[in-house]
C-alpha cells in the first residue's frame, strides 16, 4: 500500500475489483451503485486530493476469525461451480438472495480486505477517517450467507483489530434499514465491542430480529443496543431517536474506534423497506459520527456502505454525502451536469438535479405524529433497560 | 419435536417437606428459579413457588420476617395437589393445562419418578423456535381459503421462487374478506429472504392475499 499517496486526514479505500461483488441479472444488490456513487464524487471534484487506495484481499486466516473454515471452503468451491446446489443451500448459498457467481470468494474477500485496510490505516494513525463503500455486509453469519451478504467485513475487521490491538474497544453503529444481525451475533457476549443498530422493526422487515430486548449475553449484556423503528419513520423522528441514544451510548462506552455501517435503504424511495427518510438523515448521521469520533477517540472513524436499492436516485447521493463528511469537504448543491448526462439515459427513472432532497418532493405517509410517539416509547425502553449496563 | 420432553428442564432443584421457607427462598434466588418440587423418599408430594414462600410471612421490610421464614416449613406452604405432565405429552397440552389452571409450571413425572419440570418460559422458548424467530427471515401473513390444498398452494409459490420456508403456522378459520368466498385461514410464514417483493406479487396473483407486512 502506497503510504505516500495518502494526503490529508481521510482516505477512500477502493479498487475496481471490489465492484465484482454483485449477483448479476436483475438482482437488487447491483455493484453499479458503487460505480455511480464514486463517479458522482469524482464529478463533484471530491476525489481530487484523494487517490483511491487499493486493498488486498482478506486471507483465509482473516476470514476464519469469524467464519468457519468449512464455510469459506464452500464459498471457494461455489465460485468455481464445484459443488451441488443441495450442499450450497446448507450455507445459504445458491438462493434467490445469495446466488452464486464466478469467483465469488475472491470478490467477497476483496470487500473484507477493503474494510480491514481502512481500519488498519486509521489505527496506524496514517489517517483520521477512512471509507470503504463496498463494505457493510452485515447479515453474513458464521457459517451462512444471508441477505445478500457472504462474508461479514465488519466482523472480520473488528476481530482482527482486537488481535492486533489488545484491549481495544470498538463501537459499531449500523443505520441500515435492516437489523445488523450478523455483526451483533458475532460479538454478542463481548463487552469490548458495542454494537448499535437502528432499523425498521423486525415485525415488518427481514431479518426479523433487533428488538430492544436483544441486549447481549453473559459478560456482553448491555453491549448490544437495538432501536427498532416503526415503518414510515421520517427524518425528524429518526434523527431525534438517533440523538437520544447514540451520543449517550458512545460516551458511556468510550470507544477507541468507531466503525459505522451506512446503508441508505431507509430512504422513502427504497423498494425493499418501508421507512421514509431522505438525504437529510444521510447527511446528519455521518456528520454526527464524525463529531463523536473527534470527541471520543481522536477522530478514529471508519465508514462503510451497506444496503441501498434505489441505486439511481438515492445511493449515489447518499454515499457522496457520506464521503463529504469523511473527507471534510463542502457538499455542492447541484448534481453535476456531466454525471447527469452520462447516466441519465441509462437510468430507468428521472435523476434528481439536487444533492439534497426537498421535503415536499415526497408524498406524505401515514400521520407522522403517531409514528414518532411510538418511536419515542421505544427510545424510553432503550434508555431505561439497556443504557445502565454500559460501562 | 414439540413434546414436553423436548422443552423440559432435566436438572431439577428439589426440596424436602421439612426444610424451612427461608432455605427454599434462598434457593430460588441463588438458582434464579421460581418453582421447587417437594420430594419425600423420592416421591413427588408437592410443589412450592417463590410467591407462596414470600406471601407466607409478613411483608418485606418487617423485622420479624427473617425469623418467621426460619419457622415456617415447606410442607406448610406447598401445594399438595400437584398437576403433573408426562414426558410424551404434546407441549400444547401442557401449555393449556397451565393456562386453564393459572399455574406457572408442571413437574414432569414418569413411572412415579420426577424426571423434569416444564415452566411457562420453556413454553415461550418452544414458541420462539417453532416460529423460527431465532433465525433470520421475513415474517409474512397470508390468507388462504379453508379448502384442501390451500396451504400447499401458498407454500408452493415460495418453492417456485426458490425461497426456503423457515416456519409455518396456520390459525383457526375466520370470515372471508369477500362475502361469498369460503371461510379462510391465516398462515404465518417465516421465509429466508430479504426481498419479498416478487413473491408477494405471485401470491396475490395466485389468490393467496398477503396481509402482512401491510401495504402502504
Amino acid at each position: 500500500m502506497a503510504a505516500q499517496a495518502l494526503s490529508g486526514r481521510a482516505v477512500i479505500v477502493h479498487d475496481l475489483a471490489l465492484e465484482n461483488y454483485g449477483f448479476g441479472g436483475d438482482h437488487p444488490f447491483n455493484p453499479l451503485r458503487v460505480r455511480l456513487a464514486l463517479e458522482l464524487c469524482e464529478a463533484l471534484g471530491l476525489l481530487e486530493d484523494y487517490p483511491l487506495v487499493s486493498p488486498g484481499p482478506a486471507t483465509d486466516e482473516d476470514l476464519t476469525t469469524v467464519h468457519t473454515l468449512t464455510y469459506v471452503r464452500m464459498v471457494q468451491k461455489a465460485g468455481r461451480s464445484l459443488s451441488t446446489l443441495s450442499d450450497l443451500l446448507d450455507y445459504g448459498l445458491g438462493t434467490p438472495d445469495n446466488p452464486i457467481f464466478p469467483d465469488m470468494h475472491e470478490a467477497c474477500a476483496r470487500v473484507v480486505g477493503g474494510v480491514l485496510a481502512a481500519c488498519r490505516l486509521v489505527m496506524a494513525g496514517e489517517v483520521d477517517h477512512a471509507m470503504c463503500i463496498s463494505g457493510g455486509l452485515h447479515h453474513a453469519l458464521r457459517s451462512k450467507a444471508s441477505g445478500f451478504c457472504v462474508y461479514n467485513d465488519a466482523g472480520v475487521a473488528i476481530s482482527r483489530l482486537k488481535e492486533e490491538h489488545p484491549g481495544i474497544r470498538i463501537v459499531y453503529v449500523d443505520t441500515d434499514a435492516h437489523h445488523g444481525d450478523g455483526v451483533q451475533w458475532m460479538f454478542y457476549s463481548d463487552p469490548d465491542v458495542l454494537t448499535v443498530s437502528m432499523h425498521e422493526s423486525g415485525r415488518y422487515l427481514f431479518p426479523g430480529t433487533g428488538g430492544v430486548d436483544e441486549k447481549g449475553r453473559n459478560g456482553g449484556v448491555g453491549y448490544s443496543v437495538n432501536v427498532p423503528l416503526e415503518p414510515f419513520t421520517d427524518d425528524e423522528s429518526w434523527i431525534s431517536c438517533f440523538e437520544a441514544v447514540v451520543p449517550e451510548v458512545l460516551r458511556a462506552f468510550g470507544p477507541d474506534l468507531i466503525l459505522s455501517q451506512n446503508g441508505c435503504d431507509g430512504h422513502i424511495l427504497d423498494p425493499l423497506t418501508h421507512l421514509s427518510a431522505t438525504t437529510r438523515l444521510y447527511e446528519h448521521v455521518p456528520q454526527r459520527m464524525h463529531d463523536l469520533a473527534h470527541e471520543l477517540c481522536s477522530g478514529r472513524w471508519v465508514a462503510t456502505g451497506g444496503g441501498g436499492y434505489d441505486i439511481w436516485r438515492v445511493v449515489p447521493r447518499a454515499w457522496t454525502v457520506l464521503w463529504a463528511a469523511v473527507s471534510h469537504q463542502h457538499l455542492p448543491e447541484k448534481v453535476p451536469e456531466d454525471w447527469l448526462s452520462n447516466w441519465g439515459e441509462k437510468s430507468p427513472v428521472e435523476l434528481p438535479p439536487l444533492m439534497r432532497d426537498a421535503p415536499e418532493d415526497y408524498p406524505q405517509g401515514p400521520p407522522s405524529a403517531k409514528i414518532a410517539e411510538r418511536n419515542l416509547r421505544t427510545i424510553q425502553e432503550v434508555v431505561e433497560k439497556v443504557l445502565p449496563s454500559i460501562q | 419435536m414439540l413434546l414436553v420432553k423436548d422443552s423440559m428442564t432435566r436438572e431439577i432443584v428439589t426440596l424436602s417437606p421439612d426444610e424451612t421457607a427461608g432455605t427454599a427462598l434462598a434457593l430460588c434466588r441463588e438458582r434464579r428459579i421460581r418453582h421447587l418440587p417437594v420430594l419425600e423418599e423420592g416421591r413427588l408430594i408437592g410443589i412450592v413457588s417463590d410467591r407462596d414462600l414470600r406471601s407466607s410471612t409478613s411483608a418485606l421490610g418487617d423485622p420479624a420476617r427473617a425469623t418467621a421464614l426460619q419457622e415456617i416449613l415447606v410442607e406448610d406452604v406447598m401445594a399438595g395437589d400437584v398437576v403433573a405432565a408426562l414426558p410424551d405429552d404434546p407441549i400444547e397440552q401442557a401449555a393449556n393445562t397451565m393456562r386453564e389452571r393459572r399455574i406457572g409450571c408442571l413437574p414432569v413425572v414418569e413411572d412415579d419418578e420426577l424426571v423434569g419440570i416444564i415452566t411457562t418460559s420453556d413454553v415461550m422458548d418452544a414458541l420462539v423456535y417453532l416460529v423460527g424467530a431465532n433465525e433470520p427471515g421475513s415474517r409474512m401473513e397470508i390468507a388462504v381459503p379453508d379448502r384442501p390444498g390451500s396451504l400447499a398452494g401458498a407454500a408452493g409459490v415460495f418453492g417456485m421462487c426458490g425461497i426456503n420456508i423457515v416456519s409455518a403456522a396456520m390459525g383457526p378459520t375466520r370470515e372471508p374478506a369477500d362475502a361469498g368466498k369460503p371461510r379462510e385461514r391465516i398462515v404465518v410464514f417465516r421465509v429466508d429472504t430479504i426481498d419479498t417483493a416478487e413473491v408477494v406479487g405471485y401470491l396475490d396473483e395466485a389468490g393467496y392475499p398477503v396481509l402482512w407486512p401491510p401495504k402502504p
